[in-house]
C-alpha cells in the first residue's frame, strides 16, 4: 500500500473514530464482558467469581425461567404473524388511491408516536374490565349475541366458556392475548415500511397481469406479495427481535401478573440483574436470549431462499 | 458546498459552547463547605417535604459545620446508587428501602455505621427495637431511618353505620372495629353488598374486606398467624409451616366465599392506591390494611373523609379523641389469628445509607444524625404522615400529627409482635415469589400447601446456593 493510501485509511479511521470508540466502549466490550460474567457469580459490587457453567445449569432447572420463556414464545407466536398481517393489510388499504389517503396514513401512523408509558396507561383504561371501553362495546347487543354464539360452540366441544365482562389484564387466560392484541397499536412504523415497498412494485408487471386477465387477488398473490417479499422478510426479522425482547409495556401494565401469566423473558432478566443483583445469572439469560433470536433469525434466512424474491436477480 | 460546511461547523461550535456554558456541573459552588450528595427515592410532595428538612439542615447545622447537602430526588434510586457505587462515584447518602439492608450489606455496597452512630450517641436504646434490628445485619449497623411505618386495619365508620342493621343482625357492634380474625371475617361478610344479575350471576357492589386489597401486604399476612417466614437460627424459610399454610387458606377462603369470578370482576374496576379511585376512598371496600400515610392520601384525594362532622379549622386545640370523631375512617390493630397474639404489625421503613466509597462519610453522617434528632424526625414524619422510629416520642407529635390515629401506629411499632422483613439477603426475590403464591391462591389456581411447597423448594435451594457462593468468596 502506498503512503497516500495509508494516509487515507488513517483519515477514514479518524473520521469513524467517534463511532468506533462508542461501539467498542458501549457495545463490544460490554457484550464480551457479559459472556465472561455469565460464567461467574457476579453482583456488580463484588468481583466476579468464576463458577463455570453453573448459571446455565441452574437456568435449566429454574421453573420461572421456563415459564418466562414459554410466555415470550407464546406472545411471539400470537403477536408476530398477526402483527405482520395486520400491518400488511393496512398498508395495502392505505395504498389504494382514495380521497383523504394522506389523512388515513397519518391516523394509522399516529399511535406509533405516542410514548410507551402513555400508551400503556391508555390501554390499561381501555382494558379495564368494569369501566373500559372495550368491555363497554362488547356489552352491546350484537357483541353479546356473538359471544353467546361462540360460547354455544365452545360448549358443544366441551371447552371453557368466555366469561363476561372479560378481565383482560386480571384473568391469567386473557392477559397475554390482550398484550399481544395491544401490540397492533404500534404497527405504524411497519405500515410505513410496507407502503414504501409497495411503491416499488413494478407497475408494468401489475399491468401485464391485468391484461392477462388476473383479478385483484391473483395480482396480489402472484405479483405484489412476491415483489414485496424482501420488505416482508425485513419486517419479519425485526418482529422476531422485537417480540422476543418485549419488556416495557407488560412491565408497566401488568408487572408480569396475574400469577406470572405475562412474565416475559426480559422481565425475569431485568429482575435478576437489578432487583436480585444476580448479574452473572442475568448475563447467562441474555446469552440464551441472543442464541434463541439468532437461531430463529437463521431459520428465517434459510427459509427466505424459498419465498423472498429480489428484483435484480 | 463551502457555505454548507461553514454552517455545519458553526452549528457544531455553538453546540459545544452551549454545552460548556449551560451543561452539567459536578457540584454547586459552596465555598469552604463540604458538599454532601444525597439521592432519594421520593417524588412530588414527599420529595418537597424532605427538601424542607435538607434546607433546615443547610441553614443550621450545615452552616455551623461547613456542610452543604445537595438533595436529588430520582426514580429507581437503588439501581442508580448501585451502578454509581460500582463505578466509584456513589452519592454520599442514599435513601433506600428496608428490604435492601441485608441485600446491600452482603454485597458490600454500603458502609457499616456502628462507629459513626455510637459517636453521635445513637444506640439501640434510642430506637424502637423493631426498627433498630431492621437496620442491622450480621452484627453490624448498615442504615438509619428516615421515615418508618407500621400497618393497621382501617375501617370506614360511615359505611359501618350505614350497614349497622346487617352488622347487628350478625351480632356485631357497628361502632367498633373487629378484634379477632374470626370477628373480622364476620364483619366482612355482614358488610358485603352483593346482588344477583338477571342471568343469576353474583355481582359484588361493595366488599366488607378483601385480603388482596392492597395486594402488596399479602406477603406479610403470615405474621398475623404467628409465623416469621424465616428461621434465622437454621437459615431456613418456613413457608410450609402450618401457620403459613393456614394464612394462605384464609386468603383463599375469601375467593371461595365471594366466588373467584365475581371477586375478580369486582376488583378489576379498582383504581390505583394513589388515585381518587382508591377502593377504600370510594367505598368499594369497607376495611383495608394500610399504613399511617392514609390520612395524607385522604386529605389529598377525598378531603371530605377527613371532615366528617365539622370543618378542619375547628380541630385546633381539640384532643386527639375529639379530633378522631371528625374522620369518616378509623384505624386499629389488624386482628391476629392466634389467641393472645396482640398488636401484630409489619414494620417497614425508608433508610438512609452511606454507599461504599462515599467521599464524605463523616459529613454524610452529620446529616443522617440530624435527621435522627427527635425534633427533626418528628417534623419529617408529621409531614410524611408516619410514626417515629425513635423510642422517645413527644406528646406534641401525637397531638398535632395529621393522622389522629398515629398513637395506634406508635403502639404497634413498640409491640414485641411488630416484625420487619426477614433478615436475608435474597428477601426481594422471596417477597416477589410470595406475592405470586398469593395470586395463585386467590385466583384458585393452586392449593395453598402446593403453591407454598413449590416456593419453599425453589427459594430454599436458591438461598443455599447463594450462601455457598458467599462462603466460597470469603475463603478465596
Amino acid at each position: 500500500m502506498t503512503r497516500t493510501e495509508w494516509k487515507q485509511i488513517g483519515k477514514g479511521l479518524a473520521f469513524c473514530s467517534p463511532w468506533l470508540i462508542g461501539f467498542m466502549v458501549f457495545t463490544l466490550i460490554p457484550v464480551v464482558l457479559s459472556l465472561y460474567y455469565s460464567v461467574c457469580d457476579y453482583s456488580l459490587l463484588q468481583p466476579p467469581a468464576y463458577i463455570g457453567g453453573a448459571n446455565y445449569h441452574e437456568l435449566l432447572d429454574d421453573p420461572i425461567f421456563r415459564k418466562s420463556l414459554t410466555n415470550t414464545l407464546l406472545y411471539a407466536i400470537i403477536a408476530l404473524p398477526a402483527g405482520l398481517m395486520v400491518s400488511l393489510g393496512l398498508a395495502l388499504l392505505l395504498n389504494v388511491k382514495v380521497a383523504g389517503q394522506t389523512f388515513y396514513r397519518t391516523v394509522i401512523f399516529l399511535p406509533s408516536l405516542v410514548p410507551t408509558v402513555a400508551s400503556a396507561m391508555l390501554w390499561m383504561w381501555l382494558f379495564n374490565a368494569k369501566l373500559g371501553l372495550i368491555n363497554t362495546v362488547l356489552d352491546w347487543l350484537p357483541f353479546r349475541l356473538l359471544i353467546a354464539g361462540i360460547n354455544a360452540i365452545l360448549g358443544l366441544v366441551h371447552l371453557p366458556q368466555i366469561e363476561t365482562p372479560i378481565g383482560w389484564l386480571t384473568n391469567p387466560a386473557w392477559a397475554l392475548p390482550a398484550l399481544a392484541f395491544m401490540s397492533f397499536w404500534g404497527v405504524g412504523h411497519t405500515v410505513v415500511i410496507y407502503l414504501a415497498g409497495l411503491q416499488d412494485v413494478p407497475s408494468e408487471l401489475l399491468e401485464s397481469a391485468e391484461i392477462d386477465g388476473a383479478g385483484m387477488t391473483r395480482r396480489l398473490w402472484h405479483v405484489t406479495l412476491p415483489m414485496l417479499s424482501p420488505v416482508i422478510f425485513f419486517n419479519l426479522i425485526m418482529a422476531i427481535i422485537g417480540t422476543l425482547q418485549v419488556f416495557a409495556i407488560p412491565y408497566i401494565m401488568t408487572g408480569g401478573g396475574p400469577a406470572r401469566a405475562t412474565y416475559f423473558f426480559t422481565m425475569y432478566l431485568y429482575d435478576n440483574a437489578f432487583r436480585y443483583l444476580k448479574m452473572g445469572y442475568a448475563s447467562a439469560m441474555a446469552w440464551i436470549q441472543l442464541l434463541i433470536i439468532l437461531a430463529l433469525t437463521a431459520i428465517a434466512f434459510w427459509s427466505s431462499r424459498k419465498w423472498v424474491y429480489y428484483q435484480g436477480k | 458546498m463551502h457555505y454548507i460546511r461553514t454552517t455545519i461547523l458553526t452549528l457544531l461550535g455553538l453546540t459545544a459552547l452551549a454545552v460548556m456554558a449551560f451543561g452539567g456541573r459536578s457540584v454547586e459552588s459552596h465555598k469552604g463547605q463540604v458538599v454532601v450528595t444525597y439521592w432519594e427515592k421520593w417524588t412530588g410532595k414527599e420529595a418537597e417535604q424532605m427538601q424542607q428538612i435538607v434546607n433546615d439542615f443547610n441553614q443550621s447545622v450545615g452552616q455551623q459545620k461547613g456542610i452543604y447537602v445537595q438533595y436529588l430526588s430520582m426514580s429507581s434510586v437503588d439501581q442508580k446508587t448501585l451502578v454509581a457505587t460500582a463505578a466509584g462515584v456513589p452519592p454520599d447518602i442514599a435513601g433506600l428501602w428496608n428490604s435492601q439492608v441485608a441485600q446491600f450489606a452482603t454485597i458490600n455496597a454500603v458502609e457499616p455505621l456502628d462507629d459513626l452512630a455510637a459517636a453521635h450517641g445513637i444506640t439501640a436504646s434510642y430506637y424502637k427495637p423493631v426498627y433498630w434490628e431492621g437496620c442491622r445485619f450480621n452484627g453490624h449497623l448498615w442504615a438509619l431511618i428516615s421515615t418508618p411505618a407500621t400497618i393497621a386495619l382501617h375501617y370506614n365508620k360511615r359505611l359501618m353505620l350505614e350497614r349497622a342493621d346487617s352488622l347487628r343482625k350478625a351480632g356485631l357492634d357497628p361502632n367498633r372495629p373487629p378484634r379477632t380474625l374470626d370477628e373480622l371475617d364476620r364483619y366482612a361478610q355482614a358488610l358485603d353488598m352483593v346482588e344477583k344479575t338477571p342471568n343469576g350471576q353474583k355481582r359484588i357492589k361493595s366488599a366488607g374486606y378483601l385480603p388482596m386489597e392492597p395486594s402488596w401486604m399479602l406477603t406479610y399476612i403470615p405474621y398475623w398467624f404467628g409465623n416469621k417466614l424465616f428461621d434465622e437460627k437454621t437459615q431456613k424459610l418456613t413457608l410450609t409451616d402450618p401457620d403459613i399454610v393456614r394464612a394462605f387458606e384464609w386468603v383463599k377462603s375469601y375467593s371461595v366465599r365471594l366466588g373467584k369470578d365475581s371477586m375478580t370482576e369486582f376488583t378489576n374496576g379498582f383504581g390505583q392506591f394513589a388515585s381518587p379511585q382508591n377502593p377504600f376512598l370510594v367505598g368499594n371496600v369497607v376495611m383495608t390494611l394500610q399504613g399511617p400515610w392514609t390520612a395524607n392520601y385522604v386529605e389529598d384525594l377525598k378531603p371530605s373523609m377527613n371532615r366528617w362532622k365539622f370543618p378542619k379549622e375547628k380541630e385546633k386545640g381539640m384532643s386527639v379523641e375529639e379530633r378522631r370523631k371528625n374522620y369518616e375512617w378509623g384505624a386499629a390493630p389488624f386482628p391476629s389469628a392466634v389467641p393472645g397474639l396482640t398488636d401484630v404489625s409489619y414494620a417497614s421503613f425508608d433508610t438512609l445509607m452511606i454507599p461504599r466509597g462515599a467521599k464524605h462519610k463523616q459529613e454524610a453522617f452529620e446529616f443522617i444524625a440530624y435527621v435522627n434528632r427527635q425534633d427533626v424526625m418528628e417534623k419529617l414524619n408529621s409531614l410524611h404522615c408516619k410514626n417515629s422510629p425513635l423510642s422517645q416520642v413527644s406528646e406534641q407529635f401525637i397531638r398535632n400529627h395529621p393522622n389522629p390515629y398515629i398513637s395506634v401506629f406508635e403502639e404497634l411499632a413498640r409491640s414485641k409482635n411488630a416484625r420487619g422483613v426477614p433478615p436475608m439477603p435474597i428477601w426481594p426475590e422471596v417477597a416477589d415469589e410470595l406475592g405470586v403464591v398469593a395470586q395463585r391462591v386467590y385466583l384458585l389456581q393452586a392449593e395453598p400447601k402446593e403453591a407454598l411447597q413449590d416456593a419453599q423448594n425453589r427459594l430454599q435451594e436458591k438461598y443455599e446456593t447463594f450462601l455457598e457462593r458467599q462462603r466460597l468468596r470469603a475463603k478465596s
